[in-house]
């Protein structure tokens, strides 16, 4: 094994749309990243901001929210609502300062495996190039 | 429909002018006096000084001559407006009119209330004021009597004076009418002729007036009949009012963004905001009282975050060392979270907090930028939705990453 740092990402992926593109990548055997672990959400609307706070302040390098292309969504709108509250998160880290870089969202359908495993990669990859997050090592938080 | 009727997107420029023979406060009292007499409202919800103590206390009020303790506008809030009105409708909505008089960010709050259905407007005028802002609690307290002498010194000077408390200090929101004719206000045409009817029935204007009249201005056709029982005439020019707002209003704008920006400076950043939260006792006080944290349970005081001792072993083994209790800063940006886009930086979190931690200025901070991506203002408009029970397919479209669809050979 090498000691390459591989960054520890949560991702909430919808039921309908991401999830089900995740395991299409894996039938598919395309290779996906490793550092993503997925927690299955009924909807991208029920995301709360607090569960992507309370990744990134327990330790996790980064966040990623997935849901179903806006007019896909299986409950006809919760990923708009999802969007909204990722703006309200995306606002809140610029204005204390913190690693906005460290949260995503991407819309990805359940037949697009390939895209799934392109952006969770991608996204690693990043994160990978911003290193650990700092709370880590916060004792005091 | 009526000829009288005025634009709620206007600011309102006619209204009634009352010399004030005494005090101010006196005048004010004497105007809700006369009210429950013409019976245009059968009772008034209006801050009271408890005999014999220091101490103010929201009452609900039927009779006239308990009207004399009442004081429109006391230094300090004791318990945010809004909380005192939503004890009142928990249950259901009034069957009786009801005359509230709050502070503007008091009104706000039990407006963003009854979005979150938590109380019930109906038969409940609310009349605002214009507010000078309040003292902490903690100067208060340690002397009333030379705080109360500092507070009508507030009055006078209208912003200059910062012994108010900082949020009340940089508040530009301090008089009502002045945010209904605003831009982001919202009004869908399904809605419109509802919508017209801003949150506010009738404000009580004290700037311009000089200790020396106050100004009674009608911001909907309700406010207009208020003031036609009381025989008041409404068609007293408001320019004196209207040009001290918008002087004030100017002053205030300024010593926001200057003093946001220091504050920005001290906070940005994981390693400061942490180092401003480490002195949080966990008493959840800032929580309690703020009037937008209505639910039942919190989620901080359930057990959901709660682990089994062993993963804290392992988790202190891994990092160190663990800080108990947990997730102090998790409590404030999950609360923030939850209910920033409605905070109306009443302060009341401030005051409470024993260890004066400076919370409501940073949610104020954070509230300002976060609302506005929303391009919405709290508490201005009881029919616009909250931005997070709200979208519209097309928006936002930025921060979304581009969808390209592939083939599996294009990423292997």
């Amino acid at each position: 094994m090498n000691d390459e740092y591989t960054p520890k990402i949560i991702g909430f992926l919808c039921n309908w749309c991401a999830y089900t593109g995740a395991d299409l990548a894996g039938v598919s055997r395309i290779q996906i990243t490793p550092s993503l672990r997925i927690i299955r959400v009924m909807c991208s609307g029920r995301i709360d901001p607090l569960f992507v706070l309370k990744g990134l302040l327990k330790g996790a390098d980064g966040v990623m929210m997935m849901g179903c292309h806006p007019g896909d969504c299986h409950y006809q709108k919760g990923n708009y609502s999802a969007r909204r509250r990722y703006v309200l998160l995306q606002k809140l880290f610029e204005d204390l300062g913190f690693e906005s870089e460290r949260i995503g969202l991407w819309w990805v359908s359940a037949s697009e495996g390939p895209r799934y495993a392109q952006v969770s990669s991608e996204f690693s990859e990043e994160i990978k190039k911003l290193g650990p997050n700092p709370v880590r090592e916060e004792i005091f938080i | 429909m009526t000829a009288t009727q005025i634009d709620s997107n206007k600011m309102p420029t006619k209204g009634a002018i009352i010399p004030a023979e005494e005090e101010i406060n006196k005048t004010i009292v004497d105007i809700f006096k006369k009210s429950l007499e013409k019976k245009c409202f059968d009772a008034i919800l209006i801050p009271v000084r408890v005999p014999e103590t220091e101490a103010y206390a929201w009452v609900l009020l039927k009779d006239q001559s308990l009207l004399d303790e009442a004081n429109p506008l006391p230094p300090i809030i004791s318990v945010q407006g809004a909380k005192a009105l939503r004890s009142l409708t928990k249950r259901g909505k009034m069957t009786q009119n009801i005359a509230a008089i709050l502070r503007p960010c008091e009104i706000r709050a039990a407006v963003e209330l009854s979005k979150l259905k938590q109380i019930h407007l109906d038969n409940i005028s609310l009349i605002s004021i214009d507010c000078p802002g309040a003292m902490p609690l903690s100067d208060y307290l340690a002397d009333p009597e030379k705080s109360k002498k500092i507070y009508k010194n507030v009055l006078e000077k209208w912003g200059e004076d910062d012994s108010v408390r900082p949020v009340c200090h940089i508040c530009n929101r301090f008089s009502l009418p002045s945010l209904l004719h605003r831009k982001s206000v919202k009004i869908s045409p399904v809605e419109q002729d509802e919508a017209k009817m801003p949150s506010i029935d009738l404000h009580i204007g004290l700037l311009g007036g000089n200790q020396e009249k106050i100004f009674l201005i009608p911001v909907n056709p309700k406010g207009r009949e208020i003031l036609e029982k009381l025989e008041l005439k409404s068609d007293d020019s408001l320019d004196l009012w209207q040009t001290k707002v918008s002087e004030v209003q100017e002053k205030k704008e300024k010593i926001r963004k200057e003093f946001n920006l220091e504050l920005k400076e001290k906070i940005e950043g994981q390693k400061k905001l942490t180092a401003v939260f480490d002195e949080c006792i966990n008493c959840h006080n800032c929580m309690r009282v703020c009037p937008i944290c209505y639910c039942q349970q919190c989620f901080f005081d359930s057990d959901s975050l709660t682990l089994s001792p062993e993963t804290y072993i392992s988790r202190a083994e891994k990092k160190g060392a663990l800080r108990f209790p947990l997730d102090t800063m998790l409590f404030h940006l999950g609360r923030m979270s939850h209910m920033v886009l409605s905070c109306v930086s009443c302060g009341v979190c401030e005051d409470a907090c024993p260890m004066s931690i400076p919370v409501a200025q940073i949610f104020s901070l954070v509230a300002d930028q976060t609302q506005k991506s929303f391009d919405y203002t709290p508490g201005i408009n009881k029919e616009e939705p909250l931005p997070l029970q709200d979208f519209l397919e097309d928006e936002f479209h930025e921060v979304e990453t581009p969808s390209e669809a592939m083939t599996p050979e294009e990423v292997n």
